[in-house]
């Protein structure tokens, strides 16, 4: 069976999340959620879960990392270019916050930064098939 | 294309990371690896981390990293196989010098089985065994959506 992966995230507003992950273009699976989680459904293997911070609290002890500090970023592969732009639109329209970071546009490889109500990082990128497929060497990327 | 997700951490010494990720079953890729990141597939085609520098994250992102070993902002959890299988996993991981059960474990008996561990920057992994048969037996009916 291929390995599903859930990213496990502490939201303080719980609706407000879900709105947000729905107009990212998740899907919600209402028999993972509750009022005090919600299953946020990306492909078969892919999955993101919002928990409030009393949920969260169950599963660590350790305290939530300060606003403004990143101990992750989550990145999407996207299809296309415009893909990217339209998830990044919608996460703004939605209680994100778009471009935190430098946007990364490599010709093969196009990256926007957009951080959710809460401030967790995700980063849809778009990247040439050829390349990601291994089928042309992955350009050199000029520093910044 | 498939659907593809890269968690991207920070990590002080890469060399130690990647030895201990693929000490718990990620293996590297070579082409989308330098000095300055590593790629550990955890299953090909679909979920994929990037272990980072903090030289390299730093030219992403201006946010500082907390330190995970102190605080946490994500729990990542992946399935297993089997309850043997999440066994495992903790037990390679602990060899490869990370920390057991920094959650507590998940037992719901025949239905569900979870443990964690911590790699050597302190970002939690969970590993999770769901009986298949319990999923299945939970899908919605149509008339229910």
């Amino acid at each position: 069976m291929p390995k599903m992966i859930f990213v496990n995230l502490p939201v303080a507003d719980l609706a407000k999340s879900k709105a947000f992950y729905e107009a990212l273009g998740f899907t919600n699976e209402p028999r993972f959620s509750d009022e005090t989680g919600a299953a946020m459904v990306w492909s078969e293997t892919i999955f993101v879960m919002i928990l409030t911070h009393d949920k969260w609290k169950g599963f660590t002890d350790r305290p939530i990392a300060p606003h403004g500090s990143s101990e992750v970023s989550l990145a999407l592969a996207l299809d296309s270019r415009e893909e990217v732009d339209a998830m990044i639109e919608a996460g703004a329209a939605h209680g994100g916050t778009a471009d935190v970071n430098p946007v990364q546009d490599h010709g093969f490889m196009y990256g926007r930064d957009l951080l959710d109500p809460d401030g967790h990082v995700w980063g849809p990128f778009w990247m040439d098939a050829a390349v990601a497929n291994g089928e042309q060497p992955m350009p050199e990327v000029a520093a910044q | 294309m498939p659907q593809m997700i890269f968690v991207n951490l920070p990590v002080t010494d890469l060399e130690k990371s990647k030895a201990f990720y693929e000490a718990v079953g990620a293996a590297n890729n070579p082409a989308f690896t330098d000095d300055t990141a590593a790629c550990m597939v955890v299953e090909e085609g679909s979920i994929h981390v990037m272990l980072l520098t903090h030289e390299k994250w730093a030219t992403f992102t201006s946010k500082k990293i907390p330190d995970a070993h102190t605080t946490a902002q994500v729990l990542i959890c992946v399935s297993a196989d089997s309850r043997d299988a999440v066994d495992g996993q903790v037990d390679k991981a602990v060899k490869a010098g990370g920390k057991a059960d920094p959650t507590p474990t998940q037992d719901f008996g025949g239905f569900m089985y979870g443990r964690s561990f911590e790699d050597p920057d302190g970002h939690i992994w969970e590993v999770m065994w769901m009986d298949p048969t319990a999923i299945a037996a939970g899908e919605p009916a149509e008339a229910n959506a």
